[in-house]
């Protein structure tokens, strides 16, 4: 097989082997409007360089329990945490934490007892709204969505916070940046996303941001997707693929729109390359999650403790 | 000071794998941490239960689960550029616990805060409460505890050190480093300092066995500032012993003593430790070989030591005896040998063979030739002031220079004099503390039956009852009989060898304690005490007394010198005004033995003119040659006949 491979141009890898399919994405194109060059092209970022001291890493958790039904409505818990985490030499430390418990349920399917004895629990009840007919999935699944959207206010708390209280410090957000964009301070917010659940570009620009060698990065383009807030991003290889995967470090980096962003591209391209130590195996996403974002997980699963 | 204001420094933890239990506990602390192995600190539960505990292992790791991954991350080059971040650590402690308060019921440490420990903290942790603050207290400072910038006496009980509860110390560590000999030296000023006096009085033994170790006792050292101030917190004076004797035997001149303490400023201080046949005779068994004395000698031995030596006793041809020196009892066996030739050649005297009182005469008398120096001919001794010894006073007996024989007849004599005078309650004081180093040699755990060892064995298991403690040191532990070393309560270790902590004997220590053992600066030992349920690491100040290098250094010693030079030192050391030319002028024409003699009465008189005293002694000059010896004086040969003894 390795021969075929390389008989017609090919690269053979090592894939894990899977029992069944992933899930279907659910968005799996958008578009894109190249901006650095007239084509996309494969760019050397150069020797890695840390990010600036005082840079704030920032992420968010989420747990929800069961506690209990009325009938077969769902008496569901959430607990949602965020923290930023800033580097000093080299150590990282929280400067802003958000904490949250509360109740999600589907108001309207409960009595007005029932509403009031959960709101004397002394936690905020917060609306599912599931739907008219009940579905113990779907009811679930309506309050997870609340409780994501809760986790996301929290992350933009601290976030905030962070922004505020260090005006000039950059801030690496795990993920999409999202609500981050229209905080003050927005252009200093960086997302990593490691997902690539949705394609921007294609054709030979596809190819050429998913084979990107280690140490390289796309050009700039713009993120157009139906609903939410253009950004601007590029791909970056922080390990090379090669035998792997075509996603095995690839991340994508996003960035609020400015005309700065592409000359900055470059000097953020570094520092994501210095990132790559220390690693943050054993995590299966190590290629891809850099050591600070990994902390700011471990910091808040220690600090939400066995919750529930 | 009160859990309230001593600063948090930590926190327990347990797991299942690494729980806490009423003896050992884990807690962690900040990266950067004032304490370390060997520092003591307490855990407050919310309970109102107190713990306090030595730390006695660290461990520090971080989040990285397999170093494969630190090799990926650099991609293979150790010299890359250190990473932007800094991987989470954790300083994990093991706790073994010293004391729990209340003691019942005994439950696992609580997972509580952990504090550093205080100057109180450290005093109820060592239940040093019991002792300190009794009355009258038996606290004896031995060094002080320090960690985390903070300093706390820390006490041995003299009930535990010098008896009766159990006594004995015992001083382990490599030669050069572990400072055994400065940590005895300011324990026995610290004991001095501290005994309570309604205890009795208590004076010390020091055996001098190796180069100028304890020379200098009672010379001033340079201390420093540190120093100053330890002393001062252990409320011990910083000044060298006031109250000292030493004595050295001589050499094999019989004038020059066998010290190194032989500087001309200092000389006259040191006594000569001179023995006759009556010191040695109970004593001769250490000398003589085991194999030769059998039954028939050993009843010839009694016989002399019960009959004979020091009464008037007439032999069976008109002769009568006073027998008192080695001289003497030549003189007498001449008698015995003789009375049996002209008597038709009896082979049997008083119920002895002939044999048995030819060969006892042989290694009798070959014990002054042995011993030169230390064994005299001649009638007169000096020796340690048995009967008249001081409280708080210091008898150093310097056997450095002695052949191992020679220190195996002092070791045993002095110490079997002790015992016999404590028995007696006649010694002067009510406790000895004997202090000898070089354990491994005199007590080793294999090796043949010595009487010292033996003697050593019984200072330790019966010693405490009668007040004679000892204070042993040596390089292995492992190597000195164990129930020497097995019955001394208090235990210090010094700078310890590898090799030596590798042995079973050390197996209850923690690896990071044997490794603090194993590189303990100078000044700084490990201390187990009844009282302490762990061993307590502390720093002692050094000694107030001038050590040996420096004082060999700052009074070197002196060669031999000739006769009459000898002669002429030693009285101008009583008497500055005497001159050389004097005395060589007296002595001229004299009998060595006569003027040895002479010296040493004037030495036991301390006359306010010694010249005098020691002209008078020397009596009128007769006219012999000198070092001839008169006919029926001196050690001449016998008469040749068969002896399958002869040496």
């Amino acid at each position: 097989m390795r021969e075929a491979l390389a008989r017609a141009g090919g690269v053979a890898a090592r894939g894990a082997v899977e029992q069944r399919a992933r899930e279907p994405v659910a968005h799996p194109f958008a578009s894109a409007r190249v901006l650095e060059g007239a084509r996309m092209a494969a760019l050397p970022v150069g020797d890695a360089h840390p990010a600036p001291d005082g840079s704030g890493f920032v992420d968010g958790i989420q747990r929800l329990v069961v506690d209990g039904h009325y009938g077969l409505v769902p008496v569901i818990r959430g607990h949602v945490a965020a923290a930023v985490l800033e580097r000093v030499d080299g150590v990282l430390s929280a400067v802003a934490t958000e904490f949250e418990e509360f109740l999600v349920v589907p108001v309207r399917r409960l009595s007005a007892p029932q509403h009031t004895a959960l709101e004397q629990v002394g936690l905020a009840v917060y609306d599912s709204d599931p739907g008219a007919r009940p579905h113990p999935i779907v009811d679930r699944y309506a309050a997870l969505q609340v409780i994501e959207r809760r986790r996301e206010r929290a992350e933009l708390a601290a976030a905030g916070a962070f922004l505020r209280a260090r005006p000039g410090g950059w801030l690496f957000r795990d993920g999409s940046i999202g609500g981050l964009a229209a905080l003050p301070g927005g252009d200093r917010v960086v997302g990593l996303v490691k997902s690539h659940e949705t394609q921007f570009l294609d054709g030979e620009d596809l190819v050429v941001a998913l084979t990107l060698p280690e140490g390289c990065r796309s050009g700039v383009f713009e993120r157009i997707e139906e609903g939410r807030r253009p950004m601007l991003t590029w791909y970056l290889r922080l390990w090379p693929w090669s035998e792997l995967d075509l996603l095995h470090g690839l991340m994508r980096v996003e960035r609020c729109p400015g005309d700065h962003v592409i000359a900055e591209a470059g000097d953020v391209s570094r520092w994501l390359l210095a990132e790559r130590t220390p690693i943050s195996a054993p995590d299966a996403r190590w290629d891809r999650l850099i050591y600070p974002i990994h902390e700011v997980e471990m910091y808040l699963r220690a600090r939400v403790g066995g919750w529930g | 000071m009160t859990a309230d204001t001593a600063p948090v420094i930590g926190r327990v933890v347990a797991t299942e794998q690494l729980p806490a239990g009423p003896h050992q506990f884990h807690f962690w602390t900040a990266t950067h941490t004032s304490i370390g192995i060997g520092a003591i600190v307490r855990v407050d539960a919310p309970d109102g239960r107190v713990v306090y505990a030595v730390v006695i292992d660290g461990r520090a790791y971080s989040d990285l689960v397999s170093p494969l991954h630190d090799v990926l991350a650099a991609e293979g080059d150790p010299a890359v550029t250190a990473p932007p971040t800094r991987r989470t650590e954790i300083r994990l402690w093991t706790g073994a616990v010293l004391r729990q308060i209340p003691e019942e019921p005994l439950q696992p440490v609580p997972l509580a805060e952990v504090r550093e420990a205080t100057a109180a903290d450290v005093e109820i942790a060592l239940r040093m409460d019991a002792y300190v603050r009794a009355t009258p207290s038996t606290a004896i400072p031995v060094g002080m505890y320090t960690a985390a910038g903070m300093r706390a006496p820390i006490y041995l009980d003299a009930d535990f050190l010098l008896g009766p509860e159990s006594a004995h110390l015992n001083i382990n560590g490599v030669s050069g480093l572990a400072t055994k000999t400065s940590a005895v030296t300011f324990l026995l000023q610290s004991v001095f300092a501290h005994f309570p006096a309604s205890k009795g009085r208590i004076a010390a033994v020091c055996f001098n066995v190796k180069g100028p170790d304890l020379a200098f006792l009672d010379q001033p050292a340079d201390l420093d500032d540190d120093d100053r101030a330890m002393y001062a917190a252990l409320r011990v004076p910083a000044e060298p012993f006031g109250r000292l004797r030493y004595f050295a035997p001589l050499k094999a001149d019989g004038v020059n003593l066998n010290t190194l303490r032989s500087h001309e400023d200092l000389a006259a201080s040191v006594e000569p430790l001179i023995w006759g046949l009556r010191e040695v005779l109970d004593y001769s068994e250490v000398l003589l070989n085991r194999d030769d004395i059998d039954a028939k000698a050993d009843a010839f031995l009694d016989f002399l030591a019960d009959r004979v030596v020091g009464k008037r006793f007439d032999d069976d041809w008109g002769g009568r005896h006073l027998v008192e020196s080695f001289t003497a009892l030549e003189r007498l066996f001449r008698a015995i040998f003789d009375g049996l030739e002209t008597t038709g050649g009896r082979d049997m005297w008083r119920t002895h063979h002939i044999a048995t009182i030819r060969k006892v005469r042989n290694r009798l008398l070959n014990i002054s030739t042995r011993c030169k120096g230390l064994v005299t001919d001649d009638e007169g001794a000096h020796d340690l002031p048995f009967g008249a010894f001081e409280d708080r006073s210091v008898y150093v007996v310097d056997v450095a220079g002695v052949d191992p024989l020679g220190q195996d007849l002092v070791f045993t004599r002095v110490v079997s004099k002790l015992r016999e005078h404590l028995e007696r309650g006649d010694l002067g004081v009510e406790h000895v503390i004997v202090f000898v180093d070089e354990l491994n040699k005199y007590a080793p755990g294999d090796g043949p039956d010595t009487y010292v060892r033996r003697m050593l064995l019984d200072i330790s298991e019966r010693g405490r009852y009668l007040g004679l403690v000892l204070f042993g040191a040596q390089q292995f532990r492992s190597q000195v009989h164990r129930r020497v070393v097995g019955n001394a309560s208090t235990t210090v270790y010094g700078r310890m060898d590898m090799d030596e902590l590798a042995m079973p004997g050390y197996a209850v220590l923690s690896p990071a304690t044997k490794i603090k053992l194993a590189t303990l600066p100078k000044g700084e030992l490990m201390v187990r005490h009844p009282h302490f349920t762990q061993p307590i690491f502390l720093k002692f100040p050094r000694p107030a007394s001038l050590a040996g290098r420096q004082g060999i250094e700052q009074f070197p010693p002196v060669a031999d010198v000739p006769f009459d030079d000898a002669i002429a030192r030693q009285l101008s050391a009583m008497d500055r005004r005497i001159v050389r030319a004097r005395v060589v002028d007296l002595i001229a024409g004299r009998r060595e033995d006569e003027v040895r003699a002479a010296l040493l009465a004037t030495r036991r008189a301390k006359p306010s003119d010694p010249l005098a005293y020691f002209r008078a002694r020397l009596g009128a000059v007769i006219a012999t040659t000198r070092g001839d010896a008169p006919d029926g004086d001196g050690l001449r040969s016998l008469k040749p006949v068969e002896d399958p003894y002869a040496p």
